[in-house]
C-alpha cells in the first residue's frame, strides 16, 4: 500500500515536473511549438502571441496542469500543442508499436542471453565447471555495441545490399526482425553476462552435487540452476523492457517505426507538454505493471525459499579469471591511444575526406578529412574520465538506494520509465546549462539498473541460511550489512556497472543536441560515433574504429578482475560460503555456525532458528 | 511476458523421468497465440495502400500508383496555414489562385488572369474548375477561402502584416483589396498557405481546423491520412488541367534521410525527396535529380556586440572564409559556392548583381576569440562550422563552436549571445518576393536579424526596394540593397544548396522546383 502511494506520488511529481518544464528552463514553449510546426517561420512577436493565446499559455503552469489533470478521469489527455489532435489515441498507437518492438527485442535478447550462458550451462550440467575460467569477452563486446550502429549496419547490409528483409517501415512480422535484432543483441548480451556471472555459484550449491549424485540428468540440473539465478535478473529484464519501449529513438528513426521513443523525443524538443505528460504517465504505468509481473515471476520461481530464508548465497570466489584477455585488451587499447596521441585530431582537410585506411591514416579519415586514429586516441582520456566519473556516481547512488528497496523500487521504475531526453531536459531545467549538467543528466538515469540489481541480489542474499544463522547469533543489522550483505552483493553490481560503462559514454554524447555535453570538434567518442554515423556505409572505418575501441573498453572492463587477482591463486573448493577474516574476530561463533549450516544444505538444517524449507523451495530437486 | 510454468508442475518436480520428458506446448497455449494475432496486427502501422509492400489499388483507369517518400511528416494535421501547406502543394493536392514559374514570377493557376485596378485593388478572373467534392470553384467560395486564411492565427507566413478583403465581383471575378498598397500580391497568392478550398473544408466555428481532405482542386485528392506516417491520394478525374497520368499516390513520411535513400534503393518507393548529401553517393547517379534552391547558407556576424562590432574584423573574417572549400568539401559538389544573398536558383539575380563597394579594410584579428553557433537539424551545418573554425583560426581568430538543436538555439542567436551564426535561409521566403527577406533579416526593425545589423544605409536601400512597384524595378532595387548589405560584411554567403531528389529510373514527369513547392504533378508517371 505504502509502495503504491509512493509510486503515485512519484508519478504525480513527474507529471508536475513536466508541466513546469518550460517555466523552469525559461524556454518559451510558444517558440518551440512554432519551430516544431514550421522551422522556417520567423518568430515574430505577433506569431508567438497568437500561439500563446491559442494554447492558453498565459494562464501559467498551474492552471494548465489542473486543466489537463481534470480531463484525465474522462479519458481526455488533452490535445497536442503542435498538431491540435487528441493526445491519447496517438500515444496509445505508438505504445502498441513500441511494445511489440520491445517484445520482439526481448525475444532476441533471450536467445542471445542463452547463447552467452550456453557454455556455462553445458559445463555446469556435466559438473565440469570447477576451475574453469569465466567465459570470453565476446559478450562484453556485443554489450558495448551501440544500438544505432547495429541498426545502421543491419539496415544497409541485410536490408539494402542483400535485400533479405525490409529495411524500413513497420507493416508486418518480417519488418520486426531487423529492429528487434538491433535492440535485442546488446540487451541480450548484458542480461546474458549478468546471468553467466551467477550461474557457476548455483552449480556449486550442495543440491546440485546431490542431484548429480542421485543420477539426475545434467539437463534438469542446468534448468534448476537457471531457475535459481533468473529471479535476481528479472528486475533488470523489466527495466530493459520499459527502457526499450520509451527510449529506442535511434532504432525507430533508422527503421522508420512510429513508436513511442520518437513521439517522446519530438514532444520533448517541441515542449509539447500534453503529449509528454501522457507519454510519461503511460510509461510509468507500464513500469509499475512490469515490476509487478517481474515480482510475480520471481515469486513463482523461488517464492517459498525467499519467504522461508532457505537460499544459499550465490556469492563465491569467482573462478580464476584469465590474465591474458585483459592484458591483451589493455595493451591494444593503450597501443591505439599511444599511436594516436602524437597525431593532430583537429587538422581537417576536406580534400582528404572519407579516405580508407592507409599507411598515412591507419584508421582512415572522417567526413572532414581528419585522422580517425588521432581522434580516437585524443578522445580516450576525456571520454574515459567522464564515463568513469558518471559510472562511479551511478554505482554509489545505485548501491545506496538499492539498500532501501521499499524507497528505491518505485523510484527506479519511475526514473527508468522516463525517456532519457526528457530526463536530461528536466535536469537541465533544474540545474541550468552548467559544466556538470551532462554528467548529472546521465547519472540520474544510470543508477536505476544498478539499484534494481542491488535490491534483487539483496533480497536473495537476505534469504540465505547463513544470514539467518548469523542473525540468530545476535549479529546486528550493521554487522550483517557490512560484513555479510555488501561483500556478497557489491562484486556483481560493480561488474554490472563496468559492463554499462561504454553505454554511458555513448549516452553522454547523445545529449549534445540539447547543447549539453561535448561540442564539435571535440573528439569525444560518443560524438565521433554520432558524427560519422551518416557515413557508415561509405566510410565504415570511421564508425567502426570508435565502436571497436568502445567494445574493447567493454571487454577490458569485464575481464579486468583477472588483472587484479594475484597470480597463481586457484579457485577455492566449491563451498558456497567464503570464510572472511574480517569480522571473524567479532563474531566467531556466528561465522562457524553459519558455515556449518550452509554446508549442510537446506535439506537438513542444524541451527534451530533456521526454518525448514518447504516443498518446492528453490532448487534442490528431490523425490517425493 | 511468458512465465515458464513447467518446472512447477508436480510431475517435473517430483520425478526425474518427468524432468526428462520433452517440453510440451499445450494446445490451449497455441490457440491463445492465434487469438493474439489480430491484437498484434493493431501494433503495426496500417499498411494498405500506404505500405511499401501493398500494390495499391488502381483507381479504375490507366496508370499505376506512384509511391513517394516525403521528409517532413504533417505537423498540424495537414492544415494549410502552416508548413504542411507545402506537403499539399508538393503532392499536387492544393492550388492557389497563382503559381510561381522558374523565374520567380506569378503565373496563372486557378486564376486565369488578373489585373491591377488601382494601388490597393486587384481583380482576379477565375478559370472553370471543380473542387474534389464536386462543387464548382465560384468567386464566393474563393473569397471565403481567402478570408479564412486571413483570419487564421497565427497568420500564414505569406500574409504576415498584410490586411486584405476578398469579395466576389460578379461573373468569374474576385476582387482583392489590401489595406496598404501591395505590389507583390499575385506573388503572395501563390503561397501554398493560400490554397483555395471548398466551403466544406471549413468547420462552423472560427477555431475549427481546416480539412483539405476531399476539398481542394489539384490533380490528386486525399483519400486517407494515417496519422503522421502515411497518406493515400487518388487521381481527381475532374481536374481542370486534364486527368493525371498516375492513378494515385501513396505517400510515406520518412523523417530519416538515410531511411529515405534506403527506401528508394530497395524499390519500396519511386520518389524520395531531400536526400542528404552524405547519402547522395549511395544512390545510382541516374536516380539523382539536383535542383538549385533559393536556400542560402550564410555566416552571420554579430554587428552589434562582441568582436564583430568592428567592421575591420568582420572584413577579416570575410576574407578568411573560402566558400568553394565548403561547396566541394562538405557538400561534395551538391551546392554552389556563395555568390550573394540570392543564389543561382534566383535566375534573374545573376545578371543584375551589383559589386559591394566601400567595404572596410581588414585588420589582423590578433587572436580575438569568438563563439560560432549553428544547428544540427541540417546535418551538413556542423561540418560547415568546423571547416569555418579552421579557416578563421588560420586567419588568427580563436573559435569556440556551439551546436544545438534549432529550437534551442534560435532565441539565443536572435538575442545576440553568439558572435557568429551559420544558418540556412530561404531567400525568397513564402511569397517569392525578394525584398521581404532583406527587410526581415537585415534592417533595424527586422524580426529575424541574426547579424543584428542596424545600418542607416541598409535600411534606406531596403526601403527603396520595398517601395518599388514594378517587378523589374523591384529586382534591381533588391540587388542594389544586397550590395549594400554585403558591403557591411555582416553576412557572408557560404553556399547555395541544391536539393537532391531520388527518382527511380522508370519515373518521369517529376517537377522539383527551386521553391520546394512542387514535386508530383498531373504529368508524373511511372
Amino acid at each position: 500500500m505504502g509502495a503504491l502511494l509512493w509510486r503515485v506520488v512519484l508519478g504525480a511529481l513527474l507529471v508536475c515536473g513536466i508541466g513546469l518544464l518550460p517555466w523552469l528552463s525559461r524556454t518559451d514553449p510558444a517558440l518551440t511549438v512554432l519551430k516544431a510546426r514550421s522551422a522556417d517561420r520567423d518568430p515574430s512577436p505577433e506569431v508567438l502571441a497568437d500561439i500563446r493565446d491559442r494554447l492558453g499559455l498565459d494562464d501559467g503552469p498551474a492552471r494548465l496542469l489542473g486543466r489537463w489533470l481534470a480531463g484525465l478521469p474522462r479519458g481526455d489527455a488533452g490535445r497536442s500543442w503542435i498538431s491540435g489532435a487528441d493526445v491519447l489515441p496517438g500515444v496509445l498507437d505508438a505504445l502498441g508499436v513500441s511494445l511489440l518492438l520491445t517484445a520482439a527485442a526481448l525475444a532476441v535478447a533471450v536467445v542471445v542471453a542463452a547463447g552467452v550462458c550456453a557454455r556455462t550451462l553445458f559445463l555446469g550440467a556435466r559438473r565440469r565447471l570447477q576451475g574453469r575460467p569465466a567465459g570470453g569477452s565476446g559478450s562484453a563486446v556485443l554489450a558495448a555495441l551501440p544500438e544505432f550502429l547495429l541498426a545502421s549496419v543491419l539496415a544497409t547490409v541485410v536490408g539494402v545490399q542483400w535485400g533479405w528483409l525490409p529495411a524500413l517501415g513497420w507493416y508486418g512480422p518480417q519488418w520486426t526482425v531487423l529492429p528487434a535484432l538491433a535492440l535485442g543483441l546488446p540487451a541480450g548480451a548484458v542480461l546474458g553476462r549478468l546471468l553467466d556471472d551467477r550461474l557457476p555459484s548455483a552449480f556449486a550449491e550442495p543440491w546440485a552435487s546431490a542431484a548429480a549424485a542421485r543420477g539426475l540428468p545434467g539437463r534438469s540440473i542446468a534448468r534448476q540452476a537457471l531457475r535459481r539465478c533468473v529471479p535476481g535478473l528479472l528486475p533488470n529484464v523489466g527495466l530493459f523492457a520499459v527502457g526499450l519501449t520509451g527510449g529506442s529513438v535511434a532504432v525507430e528513426q533508422i527503421f522508420d517505426i512510429p513508436g513511442l521513443g520518437r513521439t517522446a523525443l519530438q514532444a520533448a524538443i517541441a515542449q509539447d507538454l500534453p503529449v509528454l505528460q501522457a507519454g510519461a504517465l503511460v510509461l510509468v504505468a507500464l513500469a509499475a505493471v512490469t515490476t509487478g509481473v517481474a515480482r510475480l515471476a520471481a515469486r513463482l520461481l523461488v517464492g517459498p525459499a525467499l519467504r522461508d530464508g532457505a537460499l544459499h548465497t550465490l556469492d563465491r570466489p569467482a573462478p580464476a579469471a584469465r590474465r591474458a584477455p585483459p592484458l591483451v585488451h589493455g595493451v591494444l587499447l593503450l597501443g591505439v591511444v599511444g599511436l594516436g596521441l602524437p597525431r593532430d585530431p583537429l587538422a581537417l582537410d576536406t580534400g582528404d575526406r572519407l579516405r580508407s585506411p592507409s599507411a598515412a591514416h591507419p584508421f582512415g579519415t572522417d567526413a572532414l578529412g581528419r585522422d580517425v586514429l588521432a581522434r580516437v586516441a585524443h578522445g580516450a582520456v576525456d571520454t574515459l574520465l567522464l564515463a568513469f566519473t558518471v559510472s562511479a556516481l551511478a554505482l554509489t547512488a545505485g548501491v545506496l538506494l538499492g539498500l532501501l528497496p521499499r524507497l528505491s523500487g518505485p523510484l527506479v521504475d519511475t526514473v527508468n520509465a522516463v525517456p532519457p531526453v526528457l530526463a536530461a531536459l528536466l535536469v537541465a531545467a533544474v540545474r541550468g546549462n552548467g559544466p556538470t549538467t551532462p554528467a548529472l543528466a546521465v547519472a540520474v538515469v544510470a543508477w536505476a539498473p544498478l539499484a534494481a540489481h542491488t535490491s534483487a541480489l539483496l533480497r536473495q542474499e537476505g534469504a540465505t541460511v547463513h544470514l539467518a544463522a548469523t542473525r540468530a547469533l545476535g549479529a546486528g543489522r550493521w554487522y550483517l550489512l557490512r560484513s555479510r550483505l555488501l561483500p556478497a552483493v557489491l562484486p556483481p553490481v560493480v561488474r554490472h556497472a563496468l559492463l554499462r560503462l561504454p553505454g554511458i559514454a555513448l549516452a553522454l554524447a547523445s545529449l549534445g543536441f540539447l547543447g549539453l555535453g561535448a561540442q564539435p570538434p571535440s573528439p569525444e567518442w560518443g560524438l565521433l560515433l554520432a558524427e560519422n554515423q551518416p557515413y557508415a556505409e561509405r566510410a565504415p572505418w570511421a564508425v567502426l574504429a570508435p565502436a571497436a575501441v568502445v567494445a574493447l573498453l567493454g571487454a577490458l572492463a569485464v575481464t579486468a578482475p583477472g588483472l587484479l587477482r594475484p597470480p597463481g591463486r586457484t579457485p577455492r573448493s566449491r563451498g558456497s560460503v567464503r570464510p572472511r577474516r574480517r569480522g571473524a574476530a567479532e563474531q566467531p561463533t556466528a561465522e562457524q555456525l553459519a558455515a556449518r549450516a550452509e554446508s549442510a544444505g537446506p535439506g537438513r538444517p542444524r541451527g534451530g532458528s533456521v526454518p525448514p524449507p518447504r516443498a518446492g523451495s528453490v532448487s534442490p530437486p528431490r523425490r517425493a | 511476458m511468458h512465465v515458464p510454468l513447467g518446472p512447477r508442475s508436480p510431475h517435473s518436480l517430483r520425478s526425474p523421468r518427468g524432468l526428462r520428458r520433452p517440453r510440451r506446448l499445450p494446445r490451449s497455449r497455441l490457440l491463445a497465440l492465434f487469438c493474439l494475432t489480430p491484437l498484434l496486427a493493431g501494433c503495426f502501422a496500417s499498411s494498405g495502400s500506404g505500405g511499401g509492400h501493398g500494390q495499391g489499388r488502381d483507381a479504375g483507369g490507366s496508370g499505376s500508383r506512384l509511391r513517394v517518400a516525403l521528409a517532413f511528416p504533417p505537423a498540424e494535421n495537414l492544415s494549410p496555414y502552416g508548413a504542411d501547406a507545402t506537403i499539399l502543394s508538393r503532392l499536387g493536392v492544393t492550388e492557389g489562385l497563382t503559381a510561381l514559374d522558374g523565374n520567380g514570377s506569378a503565373v496563372p493557376a486557378l486564376a486565369a488572369s488578373w489585373r491591377r485596378e488601382d494601388d490597393r485593388t486587384w481583380l482576379f478572373t477565375l478559370r472553370e474548375a471543380v473542387f474534389h467534392d464536386g462543387t464548382d470553384v465560384t468567386p464566393a467560395a474563393v473569397a471565403a477561402s481567402l478570408a479564412r486564411a486571413g483570419e487564421a492565427r497565427p497568420a500564414p507566413a505569406a500574409l504576415a502584416g498584410v490586411a486584405f478583403t476578398a469579395k466576389a465581383a460578379g461573373g468569374a471575378a474576385v476582387r482583392v483589396t489590401t489595406a496598404a498598397p501591395d505590389p507583390v500580391l499575385p506573388l503572395r497568392l501563390s503561397s501554398p498557405s493560400l490554397a483555395v478550398l471548398s466551403p466544406k473544408a471549413y468547420g462552423k466555428g472560427k477555431k475549427d481546423a481546416v480539412d483539405p481532405v476531399g476539398t481542394a482542386t489539384g490533380p490528386f485528392e486525399i483519400t486517407r491520412v494515417t496519422g503522421a506516417s502515411a497518406a493515400a491520394l487518388d487521381r481527381f478525374d475532374g481536374y481542370w488541367g486534364g486527368r493525371a497520368q498516375s492513378s494515385g499516390v501513396d505517400v510515406r513520411f520518412v523523417a530519416d534521410g538515410a531511411a529515405r535513400a534506403n527506401a528508394l534503393r530497395t524499390g519500396q518507393v519511386d520518389l524520395a525527396e531531400a536526400i542528404p548529401v552524405a547519402q547522395a553517393a549511395t544512390l545510382d547517379p541516374g536516380t539523382r535529380r539536383e535542383t538549385a534552391t533559393t536556400r542560402t547558407t550564410s555566416l552571420h556576424l554579430n554587428a552589434r556586440s562582441g568582436v564583430f562590432k568592428d567592421p575591420a574584423l568582420r572584413a577579416a573574417a570575410r576574407a578568411a572564409v573560402d566558400a568553394s572549400v565548403l561547396a566541394e568539401g562538405v557538400y561534395e559538389g551538391h551546392a554552389d559556392a556563395g555568390a550573394g544573398i540570392y543564389g543561382p536558383a534566383v535566375t534573374w539575380a545573376q545578371g543584375k548583381r551589383v559589386r559591394p563597394a566601400g567595404r572596410a579594410k581588414a585588420v589582423a584579428p590578433g587572436g580575438a576569440s569568438l563563439t560560432l553557433a549553428t544547428y544540427d537539424n541540417r546535418p551538413e551545418l556542423p561540418e560547415v562550422a568546423q571547416v569555418l573554425k579552421q579557416q578563421l583560426e588560420k586567419a588568427g581568430f580563436k573559435v569556440t563552436l556551439e551546436v544545438r538543436e534549432y529550437s534551442r538555439l534560435e532565441s539565443d542567436a536572435l538575442a545576440g549571445r553568439f558572435d557568429a551564426f551559420v544558418g540556412a535561409r530561404n531567400s525568397l521566403l513564402d511569397t517569392g518576393d525578394p525584398v521581404s527577406v532583406l527587410a526581415g533579416d537585415f534592417t533595424c526593425e527586422g524580426g529575424y536579424n541574426l547579424a543584428r545589423l542596424c545600418d542607416p544605409d541598409v535600411d534606406r536601400a531596403v526601403g527603396k526596394a520595398q517601395a518599388a512597384a514594378d517587378a523589374d524595378e523591384r529586382q534591381d532595387a533588391a540587388m542594389a540593397a544586397e550590395a549594400v548589405i554585403l558591403g557591411t560584411d555582416a553576412v557572408v554567403p557560404l553556399v547555395h544548396q541544391r536539393i537532391i531528389t531520388g527518382v527511380a529510373a522508370r519515373v518521369g514527369g517529376v517537377t522539383p522546383d527551386p521553391y520546394e513547392r512542387t514535386l508530383v504533378g498531373a504529368g508524373t508517371r511511372r
